[in-house]
């Protein structure tokens, strides 16, 4: 698929998505605004990690700065700009994590993003609690459900739009370079440090401006709520399931995970967490490229640049 | 001067117990490269049986220890088998190991943590085991506290004396050193790995076992164990026993002196900020050569 085509699909569907609003029940829009949610988080996130397979576990953290920004300008700022400062903040402290810990690979860099998600956590936590004398925050005045959902939706078309424009861009072939074989990447020119940052920072902007959008849901917000690991693990989850390498991959098995999760998870709260374990072992076992790998051609999958 | 002590103290029994948890982790990590994040549930499960064998059965938990040693270890094969074979013998590199078997691992925590839920629910479990006080230098301490502190030290440093001195610790360490040369000379991979794995597990249970007899506890009581395994290995170096030992010392006393000289809920940022200078400044562990 060009890529003109690839985003007369992306705004034909966009368009499709927002008028759903008008189409559905209370219930079922708040189940597309959350598959939503998971297929903008799972496609930021493997715009990063699909492409340089750096295991990040920083989602969390992202999205719960994206969060706190909206609930410290609550009042103060219109929606729309704590938006896009939420996902402002996220990516300034991405760039400046990634300059310090993105010479780490693998396991350590696995571990790092995830403790340094939980340190922001921990520190939002004392911070609020010994300075403003308050665990979480409420959050007055909540824009309609149907903004809300539109926000969501922009901010997750721009990251796929995002996405499609890197993969097709000298980032994106510098990126997959570095997933293939880093040192060889940097010596055919790449520069590896300037990209994974940028890419990093890119990728985080997205996951915290969802977090940002999606924290006037909630109306009360606590650290342990924004920034749950869950959130976390369940994008990293999805993308890898869905094929972190494709486009398509992440998005397809969001609207399943969330469907899925919606639907098994208050009716068998602990057998549904059973049977989701059980599935990933053996998608990880039988089908280790991810859903994608079932329908796309091999030329597609890891190392077509 | 007391109060150093106690803190001190204190610290290294919770140590000894990060020490036992991590080392399991690490060795499964140095020698295969599965990092696998449900260790902790396999440190509940431990801490469950113990808590049946002595409600139901009225054994005494520290000689039901080495049942459930056994029992883990067997179920550790069993996993390996299932699970991590086709992992580490399809993978094309090294670093798809890590990302698929981080994903097997998470999906081994949802099974085995929400088969415990459905199981034994959700309330806190516990037992009175050798509660009584002892006076140590002045300090006293509860009996099982430094009963689980002696048990988690032994078995730590046993676990150290097997890797150096016998012939399958001997093939462990020539694992990690170089999998392909170790192969060369004639070690079975196909043996070594399930036991390493099965060991790991068999550890996880002991220090499951032992903090039953401190804490109650209860089917999430695993996690927050494997993230402090995940710190105490980076501080120690992935694949050393020896530096998850000492790491596991330091967090333990890093820990109980940050909290009392700062605040209780301070711990988490304490452990964070450790693992994190360290990653820093020294990113192959404190220890490394």
């Amino acid at each position: 698929m060009t890529l003109r085509n690839a985003f007369g699909v992306l705004v034909a569907g966009s368009l499709a998505l927002a008028a759903l609003p008008w189409l559905l029940s209370d219930f079922l829009l708040a189940l597309a605004l959350s598959c939503i949610m998971y297929a903008g988080l799972a496609v930021s996130w493997s715009m990063f990690c699909g492409a340089t397979n750096y295991l990040s576990l920083a989602t969390a953290a992202f999205f719960g700065l994206g969060a706190y920004v909206t609930a410290w300008g609550a009042g103060a700022l219109p929606y729309g700009v704590s938006v896009l400062a939420g996902g402002l903040a996220a990516a300034a402290f991405a760039a400046l994590v990634g300059a310090a810990v993105l010479h780490l690979r693998g396991a350590y860099f696995a571990v790092i993003t995830f403790g340094l998600g939980e340190l922001v956590r921990h520190s939002i936590t004392y911070y609020e609690k010994a300075y403003e004398g308050t665990v979480g925050r409420i959050i007055a005045e909540a824009p309609e459900s149907t903004t809300v959902y539109w926000t969501v939706l922009i901010v997750a078309a721009a990251a796929v739009a995002t996405a499609l424009v890197v993969r097709e861009s000298r980032l994106g072939l510098a990126l997959r370079g570095i997933g293939s074989d880093e040192e060889r990447a940097q010596t055919l020119g790449v520069n590896a440090r300037r990209s994974k940052i940028l890419a990093f920072a890119l990728s985080a902007f997205f996951a915290g401006a969802l977090g940002a959008a999606m924290a006037v849901r909630w109306t009360y917000i606590d650290p342990p709520t924004v920034f749950n690991p869950f959130i976390g693990f369940q994008t990293v989850l999805i993308a890898m399931v869905g094929g972190a390498q494709t486009l398509l991959g992440p998005i397809v098995s969001a609207v399943a995970f969330s469907l899925l999760t919606e639907f098994l998870r208050l009716q068998f709260p602990y057998l549904f967490l059973i049977i989701l374990g059980l599935l990933l072992i053996l998608l990880v076992l039988y089908l280790p490229g991810g859903i994608a790998s079932l329908f796309v051609r091999e030329r597609w999958r890891r190392g077509n640049a | 001067m007391s109060l150093w002590f106690e803190l001190a103290a204190s610290g290294l029994i919770t140590g000894g117990i990060y020490a036992v948890v991590a080392i399991g982790l690490n060795l499964q990590y140095g020698l295969m490269r599965i990092l696998n994040i449900s260790h902790g549930e396999f440190l509940m499960l431990g801490a469950y049986l113990t808590w049946l064998g002595y409600t139901v059965l009225q054994v005494n938990p520290l000689v039901f220890l080495p049942v459930v040693a056994l029992v883990m270890f067997v179920l550790g094969v069993a996993v390996y088998r299932l699970c991590f074979y086709r992992i580490v013998s399809t993978a094309p590199a090294v670093e798809v190991i890590e990302a698929r078997s981080l994903l097997v691992g998470f999906g081994l925590l949802y099974l085995v943590q929400n088969l415990a839920y459905l199981t034994w629910g959700a309330d806190l479990r516990g037992y009175s085991f050798l509660a009584e006080p002892l006076e140590i230098a002045g300090s006293r301490f509860s009996l099982n506290r430094v009963v689980v502190f002696g048990f988690a030290v032994g078995a730590s440093l046993l676990l150290l004396a097997v890797l150096r001195f016998t012939l399958i610790g001997k093939a462990v360490r020539a694992m990690m050193q170089s999998p392909t040369g170790a192969q060369l000379v004639g070690i079975d991979t196909k043996v070594l790995h399930p036991v390493v794995f099965g060991a790991g597990l068999a550890l996880a249970g002991v220090a499951g076992a032992l903090l039953s007899m401190i804490y109650e506890i209860s089917p999430a009581m695993g996690e927050p164990y494997t993230v402090t395994a995940l710190i105490v290995i980076v501080l120690g170096g992935l694949g050393s026993a020896l530096g998850s030992l000492l790491g596991g010392f330091l967090l333990g006393v890093v820990e109980t002196f940050g909290m009392h000289f700062t605040s209780p809920s301070l711990k988490m940022v304490l452990s964070y900020g450790v693992l994190i200078a360290v990653l820093l400044a020294r990113p192959k562990g404190l220890f490394a050569r």
